[in-house]
């Protein structure tokens, strides 16, 4: 009974795996014969066209050795998408041949990679201070991180950076700077591939996207040092914040761009944030016989606490068409943050906030002008870049009254709590001149503080803090001249002369290298 | 109100079963291969003037606005317009034409390349690793990317499926005449110094031999030294110099005069909105001038 249960079995399964094979094995008959067809044809086409091709070559003489071989996956961008999966044109997804002999598809899938090094050797004919009401003196903390220049050797950084297609759908790119002790993630940041009518997005840390130079490197800068408008209007990194932007490119005949970016909220310009925590404060004193008594002074800060994201800008840029020779862009941009908030802790016990908002405004232009020369020789770049912003703050002068408390100073009938509206802008004009091939001469002039309503922080005749001053416009000068023996490789050479409001003129001289190698990413406009 | 909704769809169809692929052409070259293959069916705006060398061109906003709306950008490929392309492209926010896509079009895909591999060493000059660009000079190779033409646009309008096959295979027979008479043309031809290897196709389909370069590497200006060697050793032979109409004239004439040979300066690209006999023309004047 068994026996014929298993044989029953058995033949179900085999007729069942029979009945389903059979149209399948016809299929397969059928597509490899179509396969075969298409072979031959193919077959027919190469040989007729290596017929015509010998045929060419003929009355070529000999030991002009061509080389037929099928060009490799030709990376056709910077920005790395070299082996997309969706590619329909097959000789792009072609493993390349390594030097050992292997086959493989390693390097094509790896991102593309650049390493750029920037040096600069500077000399200051004098200590270089800080614009009038710009002296980020709130935080004496941060001071000159970042890209800032300090006398003697320089190593700026090597610029790391890695571009790629993550797939079909999204671009990533990570570019981290790494100096001597230190290794900065710049930015690192995806943005969409795919998105309908005009749309991209993006998400990650990254340079925001207001005004022009803000989302440049050092590499694009024409001048060894940024303008005083991105560093001291946003902060030494410019406007670089985590979060996330949708822009829009509008189908129409001129180039016409907007974009929206909600972010966190970090940049110390206009969007510094510290958050509520406690005033610290360790005295140690003598006490009887002399003996060291430490004291903890502590109590709240008392500022407010807020999630991000907290800052949002906006931005358009409109760029008409001016032919092969011109090209110019024109941008307006906004932004506007729920917080600006700073502290300076005085060895005295004393403690100054600040804490509110801020907003900003500003336009940019662009012109180039090109006219084919070898090697940039005749080209004309003219850029320029207004900022205002101002920021609404309640200013608090405080001290320690005992270990737990704090309590305003000044006079009893005015304590230093006072509102205050600090309204500010800068501004940059540059021309830059190709006036021969591979070298480019260029002038810039700084503003800042043309409108300069700042506040002291020092007391006035009756003894109050934090009262309105209104301080005078800061002004440099710079000259600059650039070797760039090929695309990859410029040195430079920079003048600068510093008229600051309320601080020392001086002048500044520095010299800058600024080398590429690997992939170098094409140039957005 | 129905009836000018009825009016209005019609309007719509109409237009989109009237609509041209609308193609965005990185070099006059290739924008004239899309207007023959294409014809009436394509509109074509072509991004770097006739002027210009494809290598060092800047990614420019009209260049996005007008991507933002292709639908297929046909390039030269193999790392010729890696300076601008790709940030053009990511600036038009439009995901049909990224690389890859159906709507992205590398001629240098779809025909064999020369000088292919080689070191992927900058000291060596703005070498290309994935093989010579400029098979824009070989109408025979101008063909076979000419036939991948019309299969592309095929999958795109069908519908002008057969024309666009019938303007190839065109193309294609007239680049066959053309080859066969230059060839006959240049026999004996005492062979060339170009300023850089940007005729190399050329050299290579008529069998004129290539006698040297202006440039010392590629896309490096001439050097006194490079140029005295190359005088040099070129002293006492026959030749002709050609070089392209943006490539500086001074090398070239100096060599010239001091070998006493001839030199042409020549356009590098058909002029914007050309047809194929232009293109002819132009590979003609070339394969005149390599005759002295």
């Amino acid at each position: 009974m068994r026996t014929v249960w298993i044989l029953a079995l058995t033949a179900v399964f085999a007729s069942g795996s029979v009945v389903a094979e059979k149209p399948t094995l016809e299929e397969l008959m059928r597509k490899i014969e179509a396969l075969e067809e298409r072979d031959r044809e193919r077959q027919e086409r190469i040989e007729r066209l290596e017929t015509e091709l010998r045929a060419t070559q003929a009355v070529e003489e000999e030991g002009e050795a061509v080389d037929e071989r099928p060009a490799p996956a030709p990376a056709a961008t910077g920005t790395g998408p070299q082996a997309d999966p969706l590619d329909p044109t097959p000789a792009r997804m072609r493993a390349r041949s390594m030097g050992t002999g292997e086959v493989t598809s390693g390097t094509a899938f790896n991102p593309a990679i650049s390493v750029i090094l920037d040096g600069t050797y500077a000399h200051f004919s004098d200590h270089i201070d800080d614009p009038a009401g710009f002296d980020s003196g709130h935080s004496h903390g941060h001071g000159h991180g970042g890209h800032g220049i300090s006398e003697g050797f320089n190593l700026r950084e090597a610029e790391l950076t890695f571009t790629g297609s993550v797939d079909p759908y999204f671009d990533m790119m990570v570019t981290a700077g790494i100096t001597a002790n230190d290794i900065e993630l710049e930015e690192a940041y995806i943005t969409t591939r795919g998105l309908p009518a005009g749309l991209q997005a993006k998400a990650g840390k990254f340079l925001s996207d207001v005004g022009y130079i803000n989302k440049q490197h050092i590499h694009d800068w024409f001048f060894v040092d940024q303008p005083w408008m991105r560093e001291l209007m946003f902060g030494d990194e410019g406007l670089n914040e985590v979060g996330v932007q949708l822009s829009w490119l509008a189908p129409f005949d001129t180039y016409t761009r907007f974009g929206l970016e909600v972010l966190e909220g970090t940049s110390s310009g206009v969007a510094s944030y510290i958050g509520d925590g406690r005033h610290e404060m360790v005295t140690v004193l003598p006490g009887e016989d002399n003996q060291p008594i430490r004291n903890r002074w502590r109590a709240d800060k008392n500022l407010r606490d807020r999630d991000g994201p907290r800052l949002f800008t906006g931005f358009v840029k409109w760029a008409p068409d001016l032919g092969f020779d011109h090209a110019i862009q024109l941008g307006a941009f906004g932004g506007v943050s729920q917080v600006w908030q700073d502290e300076t802790a005085h060895s005295s016990g004393r403690l100054e906030t600040w804490d509110g908002d801020s907003q900003f405004i500003g336009a940019d232009l662009v012109y180039k002008y090109g006219r084919g020369g070898l090697m940039g020789h005749g080209n004309f770049v003219l850029q320029a870049e207004y900022v205002y912003r101002e920021r609404d703050v309640e200013y608090q002068s405080r001290q320690f009254t005992d270990f737990s408390n704090l309590a305003l100073t000044g006079p009893s009938d005015d304590p230093d709590r006072r509102d205050q509206t600090w309204k500010q802008d800068a501004f940059y004009l540059q021309g830059v001149y190709g006036f021969a091939p591979r070298w480019n001469a260029g002038l810039r002039i700084d503003g800042a503080g043309l409108t300069n309503r700042a506040y002291n922080d020092g007391t006035d005749s009756v003894g109050r803090r934090g009262m309105r001053d209104d301080l005078d416009a800061s002004w440099r000068y710079t000259g600059q001249v650039t070797f760039a023996p090929t695309e990859f490789s410029r040195l430079r050479g920079q003048v600068s002369y510093n008229d600051i409001a309320g601080g020392h003129d001086a002048w500044q001289f520095m010299l800058q290298y600024n080398m590429s190698l690997g992939v170098h990413g094409a140039h957005a406009f | 109100m129905k009836r000018l909704l009825l009016i209005l769809i019609l309007m719509v169809v109409a237009g989109s079963a009237a609509a041209e692929v609308r193609v965005v052409a990185t070099v006059p070259n290739m924008g004239m291969l899309v207007e023959t293959v294409g014809g009436d069916a394509v509109h074509v705006t072509v991004l770097a003037p006739p002027d210009r060398d494809a290598h060092y061109l800047e990614a420019r906003p009209s260049m996005m606005a007008a991507l933002r709306r292709a639908d297929l950008v046909v390039a030269v490929g193999a790392e010729l317009e890696v300076g601008w392309l790709p940030a053009a492209l990511q600036g038009a926010h439009n995901p049909g034409v990224q690389v890859g896509r159906q709507g992205y079009f590398e001629g240098a895909a779809h025909t064999t390349l020369i000088q292919v591999g080689g070191a992927a060493d900058r000291a060596l000059g703005d070498v290309h690793p994935a093989g010579n660009p400029h098979y824009y000079f070989d109408p025979l190779r101008m063909a076979e990317v000419a036939e991948a033409l019309a299969a592309r646009l095929s999958e795109l309008a069908p519908q002008h499926a057969d024309r666009f096959h019938a303007n190839a295979d065109e193309f294609a027979e007239q680049a066959r005449e053309h080859v066969e008479r230059m060839q006959a043309r240049t026999e004996g031809a005492p062979g060339a110094v170009f300023y850089h290897k940007d005729v190399d196709y050329l050299a290579e389909l008529l069998g004129v031999d290539i006698l040297g370069y202006i440039e010392p590497l590629p896309g490096i200006p001439p050097t006194a030294r490079h140029l005295s060697e190359l005088v040099g050793s070129l002293r006492g032979s026959e030749g002709v110099i050609l070089y392209a109409d943006f490539q500086p004239s001074r090398g070239p004439e100096f060599v010239a005069r001091e070998l006493g040979w001839s030199q042409q300066q020549l356009p590098n690209q058909v002029d914007i909105g050309a047809d194929s006999e232009a293109y002819f023309e132009l590979i003609n004047r070339w394969t005149e001038a390599l005759v002295p």
